[in-house]
Order: structure tokens, then sequence, then C-alpha cells
């Protein structure tokens, strides 16, 4: 393929996202792969963006939230023109995960069955309910989680109330979920409605989460990353993938599934998925190449 | 049309509360009514709600979320037309003296900040300022020139009573981001204004005055059908 002319693209990033050395390396990555393609690549700081309307595409690597500085560089690259991954829609839908289960059920995405609570409708009886339908324990998700935080599992009354009571401090509405424990989340990576890459993310050893906080710790305790090739992935898993991110958008996606009784329940899909050197992008080479051709196409 | 409110009002038509609202599956035109929009608040998920059912409604969970972050506010008001100063997101006190120097007004970039805007005017207050709505640093701010006097007034639909430049404001705020309530932050310059921030009301700024004024609004917007819808 022929390179038209030299684009510009920002990736933004904040600090943490160089201090892992296996994030690190895929940042550089990008930055080989955009430099080898004929384009420029810049990492642009918070302290840097009045600079976004000078480039041609922006890349956000530091974690996206409505709330974060993110959302300000996509909104703002999104309404100078620019081409930007993730787009504003994708980070609003994505980093509300209520958003994100009312459009699973509005197009009837298969997912895990999941229940939505409002502060003012949280009582005793509602609770009960949910435990009857569910049964015990429950999974009680917080709209802004990301990297398994603010995921909570509650087995009785008064563990769910004090569960719901720190997460309505921030948001006035919850997600309760049915606990559906497995040894791995499938994580399929989607850009533009194609399967860009498979992976399967372990649950560490006694843990019900691919992410797990260390008891009396602030460390986190992570299950491996095992990376098929795409093509040896199961049909209807990547199937079940492009479905889900149909209903968010068309840009870049990590999709949580659980497999079940060989059925694939969608967990959630998530933008601003994890790339890792040595993961995500070991039997996907050509993770990078993809992702650099797409914002600059 | 729906009325989804979470404020007393004196209007003869039905409304709803929110909580009910956010468990039923009502189709109709949405008027969502309250005194906080902010995201994840249930202001911004009575929109939600209403679009995810495919429903109309005033105002969107898109300008919500981009109304309450003063840079986006500023951005597309500025496209819009609607006058304002230029202004820096950064965590960098050095960057703010060296770009704008003093006085400046800051803004929180994050919607949890009841209390509006900080002005400084020397490198002490600036970093107080800054370190305190920053949230230790986790957020940046969103920094303008102070030129004037800033003027805070409550918008109901646009409407407020001020002068005529900055009530030609107020309107063009409303026109595009559609918050029927909320409070308007402007710079007043000699005879000119520009717009600075905006920010949820508190239940208890809301007078008996103003929930006529609410009301005959609903009132207007059922009558005539005039669903400013984007």
């Amino acid at each position: 393929m022929v390179n038209i002319g030299l684009a510009k693209i920002a990736c933004f990033v904040e600090k943490y996202n160089f201090t892992d050395p296996k994030e690190a390396r895929a940042l550089e990555n990008f930055k080989f792969t955009a430099e080898k393609l004929g384009h420029r690549f810049n990492f642009m700081f918070r302290e840097n963006l009045l600079e976004i309307p000078k480039y041609d595409a922006v890349f956000i690597r530091a974690t996206t939230d409505p709330l974060f500085t993110a959302y300000i560089v996509s909104k703002t690259a999104w309404e100078t023109g620019l081409k930007v991954v993730d787009d504003p829609k994708s980070i609003q839908i994505c980093g509300n995960k209520i958003h994100l289960y009312s459009l699973f059920e509005k197009y009837d995405v298969p997912r895990i069955p999941t229940i939505i609570i409002n502060k003012d409708d949280f009582h005793h009886k509602r609770i009960l309910e949910i435990f009857r339908t569910f049964g015990r324990p429950v999974v009680v998700k917080a709209p802004y989680t990301s990297f398994s935080r603010y995921v909570e599992k509650v087995a009785c009354e008064t563990s769910f109330r004090e569960v719901a009571k720190r997460f309505f401090r921030k948001s006035d509405v919850l997600a309760v979920q049915k606990f559906t424990p497995t040894a791995f989340d499938w994580r399929v990576g989607v850009l533009n409605g194609e399967v860009l890459y498979v992976c399967k993310y372990m649950v560490p050893k006694g843990r019900w989460k691919h992410g797990a906080k260390r008891r009396g710790k602030p460390s986190f305790v992570w299950g491996r990353t095992v990376s098929l090739k795409k093509e040896n992935a199961p049909a209807k898993l990547k199937e079940t993938a492009l479905k889900a991110c149909a209903v968010v958008g068309d840009g870049l996606y990590g999709v949580d599934i659980k497999e079940v009784d060989g059925n694939y329940l969608v967990v959630e899909v998530n933008d601003n998925p994890s790339i890792y050197a040595g993961q995500e992008d070991l039997r996907n080479k050509d993770v990078y190449e993809k992702i650099i051709r797409y914002l600059t196409d | 049309m729906l009325v989804v409110s979470n404020i007393d009002l004196t209007t003869d038509l039905p409304t709803i509360k929110p909580s009910t609202f956010l468990e039923s599956s009502i189709k109709d035109f949405t008027l969502n009514i309250n005194n906080d929009y902010r995201y994840l608040k249930t202001g911004y998920y009575v929109s939600l709600h209403a679009e995810i059912l495919g429903n109309q409604v005033i105002p969107s969970s898109e300008d919500i979320v981009d109304a309450y972050r003063t840079p986006i506010l500023l951005l597309r008001a500025s496209k819009a037309g609607i006058p304002t100063v230029p202004y820096i997101v950064t965590s960098s006190v050095k960057q703010i003296i060296a770009e704008i120097g003093f006085p400046v007004i800051l803004f929180a970039v994050n919607p949890f900040s009841y209390d509006g805007f900080r002005i400084a005017k020397n490198r002490s207050a600036l970093y107080r300022a800054a370190k305190s709505l920053e949230m230790n640093y986790k957020f940046p701010v969103c920094a303008q020139p102070l030129k004037g006097k800033v003027v805070s007034f409550k918008s109901i639909f646009g409407k407020c009573e001020m002068d005529e430049k900055i009530r030609e404001i107020s309107e063009m705020v409303y026109e595009v981001f559609g918050i029927p309530l909320c409070k308007l932050h402007v710079q007043r310059v000699e005879k000119e204004a520009y717009l600075c921030g905006l920010q949820p009301l508190k239940k208890e700024e809301l007078l008996p005055n103003d929930l006529k004024a609410i009301s005959e609004e609903i009132w207007q917007i059922s009558k005539n059908g005039e669903h400013r819808v984007g």
C-alpha cells in the first residue's frame, strides 16, 4: 500500500503509561511503526493540549473516562475535525457501564444477566428480589469501573449495602450482575468492525477476576495473558464480539467475554483496550500497523 | 410530552419523579427538569434512559457531559459564536503563569466541584487554587485570563434577569447545549461579556419566582411544541 502523504499523529499519554515496561515497549512499537510508514508520531502530555490542532490524528493511550483529561483531548480533537481513537462517543458509552448494558439490552447482545439499580430505589425488598433472581453472591459494579476496580462480590444484605453506599457516592445508578465464575475471560480486540487480536485473560488462582487486589495491600495481582492467533479463535466468539462492538461504534475496542456452557456472554466492551508488548500482540504482530493505518486512513 | 422532574413544580402538566422514570419504559418526548445534570447524577441518567428508549429529550446526555467540562463548553460555545476568552488546560502552574499571567480565573476540569471557580492574583494564591481544584493533581484545570469582573447568575431555559449582552449569552448557551436549569459564569469587560463556565444549581437556589418561571416555560413548550432537539 502506498502512503499518500505524511500524517502527524499525537499519542496522548500520561506518565503512568510508561511505568510498566511492556506498555512502554508497546508505545515505542506504535511510534516505530508509524515512522516506518512515513508518519510523524509524537507523545503528547496534558501540558501540550494546545497543540492538538497541529496534528492530523490523535491516538489516546491514557485511561479514558468522561471525567478524565482524555475526554477533553478526544472531544477537542473531534470538534477540530481530526481522526481520533478513542472517539468521544465511544468514551461516553464504554466509560459508563449503565450506558453500555442498556444498549446491550436494547440490541439483544448476549450478555451476563444484569439489573440496574438507582439510589432512590435501593431498599431491603429490592435487595432480596435481586438475590432471588441471581442467587448469591452477586457482583456489584460501579459504572466507571476499569482495570477490575470498583467491581465487588457480595453475598449478604449488609455487604451489599456497604458496597452500594460506597459506589453511590459517585454515581446515582449502579449495575448488579449474576456471579459467573470462569477460569478466564476472552479478550477480543476489535478495530473498525474487524477482529484485531484474541487473548485469554486468566483469573489468578483463588480469585474471581483477572485483576484482584492483594489482601491488606494497595497493589493488584494480575492473571496471565494467553495470546491466540485470531484465526484459531472460535467463530462464534468473534461474531459475538463484533455484535457487541456494533452497538458502540467503529473504533478500537477490547471485548471481555465469558464462555459458559458453550455460550458466549459479553461482560463489557472497553474502549482504550490495553496493548502490552508480548501479550496482545504476541500472535498478532500486525496490531500496530493496522491501528496506525486506521488513524491515517 | 413527558416531564421528569426532581423539583416540585407548580405546573398542571403531569410530572413524574426521576426514580419512577428510570424504572419505566414510557416512550414520549421527554423534558428532563433537574437542578443538577452533572455526569453520573440522576439528571444525567434520566436523559440517558430517555435516549435508550428512543425518546427525544431535553437535554441530551452528550450535551450534559460537554456542558459541565469547561474546556468543551468553551470550545463548542466559541464554535457557535458565543464570546469566550482564550483558555488553557493544564496541571502546570508554571505554564499558567507563562501563558496567561495574573490575574487568572481557574475552573476545575472535573464535574465534582460545586465551588465554581477560583481567582488568583499572585503565585501563592495560584498554587493553592490549582492544588484544590486539581484534587491533588488528579485532574488539570482550565485557566482563563481575568480581564474584568465575573458575574454569576441563574439561567432558566436560557432566560435570565441581566443586561442585554449577558442575556444573549444565556440564550445562546441554551440554544447550543439545551440545559434548562444552570448557573452561568460570565466575564464582564467594559461593555462586552464573555462566557466563562457553567455549573449546577442547588435546589435551595431556586426561589418561588424561579419555580413559576420554570412552570411557565414548560407550559409554553407543551403548548407550542417547541421541542428543541439536536
